[in-house]
C-alpha cells in the first residue's frame, strides 16, 4: 500500500508540473501579471453613434467597467458636407481627478454622451472624425484614438 | 481506510510540490523567443533605427509618451538603472507613441540619459502589437537578451523591486572593483 502512495503522489507531482508548464494554471504576463487581460481600446472605449436630433448631434460612447476617458483629449471635428463645422462641444462634467502628472482634471466612466451643435447657416455635419483617450485602471493607458463616424439623422 | 487517506494526503502534497517548484523555478520569465525581424522606429531626428543596434547588450525596451502618466511614473526609476547597470551591460531604449516635439520637451525635465525614439500611434500598435502587446497600451516593456531574443515582456508599470529582479537575473554577476 505504502508503495502505491508513493507511486501516486509521484505521479501527481509531474502531473502538476506539467500542467503548470502547459499553461493549466492562471499565467503571469511578465514580472507583475495584473494587465494581461486588458481589453483593446476599440472594447474599451466603444464610439456607439453619432446621431441629429433637431439641432443636435449627440455622440455616445460606453466605456467598459474599469477603464475611463480624459475629458480634455475628447475633440470632434466635422468633415462633410464640405464647410461643415462645429460649435464648441458641450460636454457633461466629468469626475474630478487629481492625477499625479495632469494635476486636476475630468475623467468619463460609464456611459457619456456628447452634444454637438453647428453655426447658423452652416450646413448641418454629416460626418465626423472624432479623437479621445483614456486608460485603464489597473495602470495602462492607450494611444489617442481617433474614428470617423457618419450621422445618423433621426431627424425625420 | 488509513491508507486511503495516506494516498489522498501524499497525493496533494506532492502536487502542490510539482507545481511549487515549477513556478519558483521559472518565476519572472516567459519562454525566450526570437525579436520579429524588420522592425524599424525612428529617432527623433526622423532617421530610421533598429534593435539590432544595440546587439549584444541586455536590451529594456520601454515604450512610453508624454501623456501616459504611469509611463511617466516609471521613468525615473529608468533614469535610475541605466546609471547603475551601464557599465554591466544593460541598455535602455524608450520608444514613444507621441510626436517627437512634445518627447523633445520631456526629455529634460525627466532626465532620460538613454536613447528616446519617437513613432505615430499607429505604426507604434502594429510595432508593439507583434511584439506581444495585444491590446495596445503603455507602458510596455520588453526584455532583449544580448543575442536578440526576448526574454520578457510586461504591460503596465514595474515596481522597482521587480525590475531589478528581472535586470540581476539576466546579467553577468558584479565583480569586486
Amino acid at each position: 500500500m505504502k508503495t502505491a502512495a508513493l507511486c501516486l503522489a509521484m505521479g501527481a507531482a509531474l502531473l502538476s508540473g506539467t500542467a503548470a508548464a502547459d499553461g493549466f494554471w492562471p499565467k503571469k504576463d511578465g514580472v507583475a501579471g495584473s494587465t494581461h487581460d486588458l481589453l483593446k481600446a476599440d472594447q474599451a472605449f466603444q464610439l456607439v453613434a453619432a446621431e441629429r436630433e433637431g439641432n443636435t448631434l449627440k455622440v455616445s460612447w460606453e466605456i467598459a467597467p474599469g477603464y475611463y476617458l480624459y475629458r480634455k483629449r475628447i475633440a470632434f471635428q466635422a468633415l462633410a458636407p464640405e464647410g461643415a463645422r462645429l460649435d464648441a462641444p458641450e460636454l457633461p462634467r466629468g469626475e474630478p481627478i487629481e492625477d499625479e502628472h495632469e494635476g486636476k482634471t475630468e475623467i468619463y466612466r460609464g456611459s457619456l454622451k456628447a452634444d454637438l451643435r453647428w453655426p447658423r447657416g452652416a450646413a448641418a455635419p454629416q460626418r465626423l472624425r472624432v479623437s479621445y483617450q483614456g486608460c485603464a485602471e489597473a495602470g495602462v493607458c492607450y494611444p489617442p484614438q481617433t474614428r470617423t463616424i457618419d450621422v445618423i439623422d433621426l431627424t425625420h | 481506510m488509513r491508507s486511503i487517506i495516506l494516498i489522498v494526503v501524499a497525493c496533494i502534497i506532492a502536487a502542490a510540490a510539482g507545481y511549487g517548484f515549477y513556478r519558483y523555478a521559472h518565476e519572472g520569465t516567459v519562454a525566450a523567443e526570437p525579436l520579429p525581424a524588420g522592425l524599424q522606429l525612428s529617432g527623433l531626428d526622423g532617421k530610421p533605427h533598429g534593435f539590432e543596434e544595440w546587439r549584444g547588450k541586455l536590451v529594456l525596451v520601454n515604450f512610453w509618451a508624454t501623456w501616459c502618466t504611469p509611463c511617466l511614473h516609471e521613468i525615473p526609476e529608468l533614469v535610475k538603472l541605466q546609471k547603475q547597470y551601464a557599465a554591466r551591460g544593460l541598455q535602455i531604449v524608450g520608444p514613444a507613441v507621441d510626436d517627437p516635439d512634445a518627447v523633445r520637451s520631456m526629455l529634460g525635465p525627466l532626465g532620460i540619459n538613454y536613447p528616446v525614439l519617437s513613432g505615430t500611434p499607429d505604426s507604434m500598435i502594429d510595432i508593439m502589437e507583434k511584439l506581444g502587446n495585444g491590446p495596445g497600451g503603455l507602458p510596455f516593456s520588453i526584455l532583449i537578451s544580448p543575442d536578440g531574443l526576448i526574454l520578457d515582456r510586461q504591460l503596465g508599470e514595474f515596481t522597482p523591486a521587480q525590475l531589478i529582479k528581472l535586470i540581476e537575473s539576466h546579467l553577468p554577476p558584479a565583480t569586486a572593483q
